[in-house]
């Protein structure tokens, strides 16, 4: 039974969630707060926190100077990047899971190794790979190299997959089905939790990608969002207002944080590699 | 990430053979075995191929460029260890090591403490405490763009929230990122803002691995709540410890890049100038290709004794 005292303590405890959690959200909650005010109340001092008119006509101004364009080019970047990932990672961790061959292991190694080796010692020279491939400023250039990085993704489906009962694609494999019929027709989907979590993490990736297309994107016609929007952080930049600078980041961020509140599971299960569960 | 899977892997391994891999793949005759051969063939070389072309290919290019001056005209020019000798006697290598030290320890510090403590607060069921999580993990996804404009508005001199609220209790606030002093750990606290939530998850989940009935009976034996976190919460988050460690250490190295150049660009005075930063200036902005793969091996070693200093500690936590 509970007693009064830990009741109350409790409610104290669950109010202090509430409060912290308010305060570590407040940014985004600003955010979004800020993009509808007008100019001169999101710079008013002290500062206002709640709109008192509504003003939309910030997110077709900060369409307009994003271009539109950028946006296009994060949407094009992020879904190539990852449909094209998830096929290369989902067959090439069945492979290492359920196949036995002789370098399986050492396949498996040299995957691993790429997850602690930091973007920016491969910068300079996979640069120089695109550059020689003629595909700077380029979808190619802009998505193959990113493409390549399936060390985190292959050895998710690996491991997700080595916990597979054998019987199932054992029976497959007497009734005479294939390799590539067996992927389609039951990894596949035996996989979805799997691909949920890969999914999450690597849609988050993608979109907020920012080294990679700041080098090989220069051009307005192949620039993601991050290349536009990164230039209104900087104090000295004065092109657009205030209130516009923080709707074009909320055009950017809100699609991800309305992904996570849709899809938080998967999420979770990204952001913590348990999606191997 | 990636490394909790290996740590699950070697913790099912742990667990006996009985629950070990024992896929279709294993017993097999011998007829199988090359037609198995051709569909892992068919069906990795993709991935290899690709994985070999942008990732192998280029760290082993980053070695051999270290040993060449090149700006991108012409062909790269061997210059032996010329590049490793300057690396030593540039001054602005230490500056650049303890920069990105600094950063590192004020960041994954407070992310490791804090990720425990607010995941500590959370761990408890009521109603509501779903919704209430997501607060805790939202930021995450929120790129370093993003957040540099977010924050860059919360630093503004005399006009942002943090200046406002510590005006409140009387203090003036320094000009956050254009301080020599407080340049650094303003960009720390963004970084950390963005780490919390991984850290949050992952020590949740160690948490909750804990049976609430022990941490009860430990109360109810008079435990205050200090003894309980020496006592109980430790032991059960210690290994989970080295992880959250280890995401950090990856996150906020990738931080010291994106934030450094949104928000400062290695200023005032390079006072943010972060070996990353350093070695993005070098070769993008003096077109010195050598000299900076010279300095991404240094980067790479650096990294590879740190997390391979982590990974002995974790050795011996066991």
């Amino acid at each position: 039974m509970m007693t009064v005292n830990s009741r109350v303590r409790r409610i104290i405890r669950i109010t202090v969630i509430v409060i912290v959690g308010l305060i570590l959200a407040f940014p985004l909650i600003y955010l979004v707060f800020g993009s509808l005010m007008s100019d001169s109340q999101l710079t008013s001092f002290p500062p206002a926190f709640i709109p008192t008119s509504i003003h939309l006509g910030n997110y077709s101004q900060a369409w307009n100077y994003m271009k539109g364009r950028s946006v296009l080019n994060s949407v094009i970047f992020t879904a190539v990047t990852v449909g094209l990932q998830w096929m290369l990672c989902i067959s090439g961790g069945f492979v290492l899971a359920k196949l036995r061959f002789r370098s399986s292991n050492a396949v498996t190694a040299l995957l691993a190794i790429s997850l602690f080796i930091p973007a920016i010692t491969t910068l300079v020279p996979t640069f120089i790979v695109t550059e020689k491939l003629h595909m700077v400023n380029t979808y190619e250039g802009l998505i193959l190299p990113i493409v390549a990085q399936t060390g985190f993704g292959t050895l998710l489906f690996r491991q997700y997959l080595v916990s597979l009962p054998g019987e199932l694609i054992d029976a497959a494999r007497v009734d005479g089905s294939g390799w590539f019929h067996i992927l389609r027709r039951l990894i596949i989907p035996l996989a979805v939790p799997a691909t949920g979590a890969y999914v999450a993490i690597s849609v988050l990736t993608a979109w907020n990608l920012y080294l990679w297309p700041l080098v090989v994107a220069t051009s307005p016609n192949v620039q993601v969002m991050t290349e536009t929007l990164a230039p209104l952080a900087s104090s000295e930049f004065g092109q657009i207002p205030e209130n516009v600078a923080f709707a074009a980041t909320a055009l950017t961020t809100l699609p991800m944080v309305v992904a996570f509140l849709l899809a938080q599971r998967a999420f979770v299960r990204g952001l913590s590699g348990s999606g191997v569960e | 990430m990636a490394v909790a899977i290996r740590a699950k892997a070697r913790s099912r391994r742990a667990r006996g053979p009985a629950e070990g891999p024992r896929g279709g793949g294993q017993p097999r005759g011998a007829s199988w075995a090359s037609r198995d051969r051709a569909a892992a063939a068919g069906l990795l070389a993709p991935n290899l191929i690709v994985y070999t072309v942008f990732i192998v290919i280029p760290v082993l290019l980053a070695l051999g460029l270290s040993f060449t001056s090149w700006n991108l005209v012409g062909a790269p020019q061997w210059v032996g260890l010329a590049n490793y000798r300057a690396m030593v006697n540039d001054p602005a290598v230490p500056q650049a090591i303890e920069t990105t030290m600094i950063f590192l320890v004020f960041g994954v510090v407070p992310t490791v403490i804090l990720g425990l403590l607010l995941a500590m607060l959370v761990n408890v069921q009521f109603r509501f405490i779903g919704v209430v999580r997501t607060l805790y993990f939202v930021p995450a996804v929120v790129s370093f763009a993003a957040s540099a404009i977010l924050w860059q508005w919360i630093y503004r001199p005399g006009q942002g929230l943090l200046d406002f609220a510590l005006k409140k209790v009387g203090i003036d606030g320094p000009a956050w990122l254009s301080n020599t002093h407080t340049a650094l750990i303003a960009l720390d606290i963004i970084a950390i803002w963005l780490s919390l939530p991984t850290a949050i998850l992952l020590y949740l989940a160690a948490l909750q691995r804990i049976p609430q009935h022990v941490i009860e009976a430990a109360m109810l034996d008079g435990a205050g709540p200090l003894t309980r976190l020496r006592k109980i919460i430790w032991p059960g988050v210690r290994n989970m410890t080295i992880l959250v460690v280890i995401v950090a250490i990856i996150a906020f190295t990738n931080s010291s890049f994106d934030l450094v150049n949104i928000l400062t660009q290695g200023g005032p005075v390079d006072a943010t100038s972060t070996l990353i930063y350093y070695i993005y200036y070098t070769a993008f902005n003096n077109i010195q290709l050598g000299y900076a793969a010279t300095l991404s091996v240094l980067q790479l070693a650096l990294f590879a004794a740190i997390l391979g200093l982590l990974a002995l500690a974790r050795g011996l936590a066991r």
